[in-house]
């Protein structure tokens, strides 16, 4: 299990994996806005997705969890 | 054979073995047991561990254990282990508790401490001027040390002058895995390069004290464990485990020179000074919505597999580490978009000021990849006090004692540029042509500067878009290049050849900073 977590408050802006998918590291899950920039969010290990816990229009703060990975 | 005395020499030698043999058990089986279910090395084996060889002081130091009628049960060895080691060839003081003897408690029943605080082995790296690498382990004071002394004491009559003396000698290294707390916690983070395995626990007090004074329930880990105090910077680095730990300290130490008035050796390298990266044209995206990583730009620059990161965990818009040049050890710094869009906080400024330190005590000169929208806004910034640490990153580079290369990435807006470069020395700034650069982004700038046309206008909206299109046709980087207020435009690719070149010239002015003249000056600033 993989969880992945915001590290700062953002909008999701898109959502780009879906839960099923086989990711391999680097791939990019979903891209959160910040300070006027893009930030891909990225699978750091090969896996796939178990869950995706925001919708595009989500505001998150540091530490609220985006994704989580199996495998 | 009866001599005068009784002494002779079959019995004086057989001596040593039994000793050596006691010394070896630590603190018993048992303990030593827990210890290795725990997870984790004793300190020999870690020593053992690092060190190509160990020439170990006070092995033969013990302590005394007495039941609680004051009647002796035993001699433990002492609990701490230390003495000289080569790490890659290098002299290295070497010291570590060992927990498995009274939780690594301080060697107060001992004429004279081996370690933890002061003692025999910072003794030896301030005597010989060589690096200090210590193994903490501990549970810094406790009470049963007043037993020994028969009374109270305070904590103000232990000293700590020999600790912050070496840290302007020589590299000091610390790794933590179990706990270190109180004292302990102290000693490892009194260094240039801290690293815990993920599974320790790092602080001032724990759960109990905790308790105690605030009434609070907290689990070790949540207070200090490894994610926790790497989250804040109180130790540098995570680890996953001892040997990975352990590999940390042997990398940092190898960017490092002996003490400080030796330069840190170069290397040969493998990696072509003149090697073009083409990379970077992709890396660094057209979009400037866009963010990309900031250790690929870093990665493709420095020599291959030389960059070492330093504090990934916490003031994440700034990256920094150590990396090689043309086998010339540097300090690297790169602000990280992916993060606050890069904007330098109060934990990116303190974790500049920390890398700046390091280089200026190492004579390691400084590469800075600039992509700063500024210092950060809003009201968690300034609490947290982006102001003061802030203006402390600006003069961490204006008070610099070695060379600073800059390279303008991208975005250098406002203030915190300051913090990136120093008009008064060399100031050698390399700009890329996706630099982009002024007083304020122009969106934000413009909405501040021009409030009254813009509403005044029969067309708000048109006139706001007319004065952002002048102001970017203004802000061409070409424009600045061409009134050389800026060093100089460079094509990406050629930046590891350009940067090896000046970085090599630059070797002399290191040199001179540690010639005994350049000494005098450095101490008359």
């Amino acid at each position: 299990m993989n969880e992945i977590a915001a590290d700062c408050a953002a909008t999701v802006w898109k959502v780009v994996a879906a839960p099923g998918d086989q990711v391999r590291e680097g791939d990019v899950l979903l891209i959160l806005e910040s300070m006027k920039m893009e930030i891909p969010i990225e699978a750091e290990d090969d896996g796939v997705v178990a869950e995706i816990h925001v919708g595009v229009g989500a505001v998150v703060a540091d530490g609220d969890l985006l994704v989580t990975l199996e495998g | 054979m009866n001599t005068p005395g009784g002494f002779n020499w079959p019995d004086a030698l057989s001596e040593f073995d039994e000793r050596r043999a006691r010394a070896r058990r630590l603190g018993g089986e048992r303990r030593v047991a827990r210890q290795k279910d725990q997870g984790r090395y004793t300190i020999r084996e870690r020593i053992d561990a690092v060190s190509d060889s160990f020439s170990e002081i006070g092995e033969f130091a013990v302590f005394e254990e007495y039941d609680a009628l004051g009647n002796r049960i035993g001699t433990l060895p002492a609990s701490y282990v230390c003495g000289l080691a080569r790490v890659d060839g290098r002299p290295v003081a070497l010291g570590g508790e060992d927990f498995t003897v009274r939780a690594g408690a301080p060697q107060s029943y001992l004429d004279r401490m081996k370690g933890g605080m002061g003692g025999f082995v910072e003794d030896l790296a301030h005597e010989y001027k060589i690096p200090l690498m210590m193994f903490v382990e501990g549970i810094g004071g406790d009470v049963a040390a007043q037993e020994d002394k028969g009374h109270a004491y305070l904590t103000s009559s232990l000293s700590w002058t020999r600790s912050f003396e070496l840290l302007d000698e020589v590299p000091v290294l610390t790794m933590v895995s179990g706990a270190a707390v109180g004292a302990s916690a102290a000693r490892a983070v009194a260094s240039h390069f801290s690293v815990m395995t993920k599974d320790s626990v790092i602080f001032a007090g724990g759960p109990p004290l905790v308790k105690r004074a605030l009434g609070i329930d907290i689990d070790k880990h949540e207070l200090g464990g490894g994610p926790a105090a790497t989250g804040c910077g109180a130790v540098d680095n995570l680890a996953r485990d001892e040997d990975d730990a352990m590999a940390q300290m042997r990398a940092v130490l190898s960017y490092l020179p002996q003490n400080v008035w030796q330069l840190p050796q170069r290397t040969a390298c493998d990696d072509p000074v003149d090697r073009r990266a083409p990379e970077l044209l992709e890396i660094i995206p057209e979009n400037r919505r866009q963010a990309y990583r900031a250790t690929k730009v870093i990665k493709a620059v420095v020599d291959e597999g030389s960059f070492f990161e330093i504090g990934s965990r916490w003031g994440k818009s700034l990256a920094t580490g150590l990396a090689r040049i043309d086998g010339m050890p540097i300090g690297v710094l790169a602000s990280n978009p992916q993060h606050l869009g890069g904007a330098l906080d109060a934990a990116a400024s303190e974790k500049q000021v920390r890398l700046m330190n390091l280089c200026n005590t190492f004579h390691l000169p400084v590469l800075y990849f600039v992509d700063v929208p500024g210092f950060m806004v809003g009201p968690q910034a300034e609490r947290a006090n982006v102001m003061r640490w802030g203006v402390r990153a600006i003069r961490s580079v204006v008070e610099a004692t070695v060379p600073i290369i800059t390279v303008q990435v991208r975005k250098a807006y406002g203030l915190a540029v300051s913090a990136t470069a120093n008009p008064d020395r060399l100031g050698l700034r390399l700009a890329w042509p996706s630099g982009e650069w002024g007083d304020l982004p122009i969106e934000g700038g413009v909405e501040a500067a021009y409030r009254r046309e813009i509403e005044a206008a029969e067309d708000p909206e048109r006139m706001r878009a007319e004065i952002e299109a002048r102001m970017h046709s203004l802000v061409d980087p070409w424009r600045t290049v061409e009134a050389f207020g800026v060093e100089h435009m460079i094509d990406p690719r050629e930046t590891r050849e350009v940067v090896a070149s000046f970085l090599d010239a630059g070797q002399g002015a290191l040199a001179a900073a540690v010639s005994p003249a350049g000494q005098d000056r450095r101490r008359r600033r």
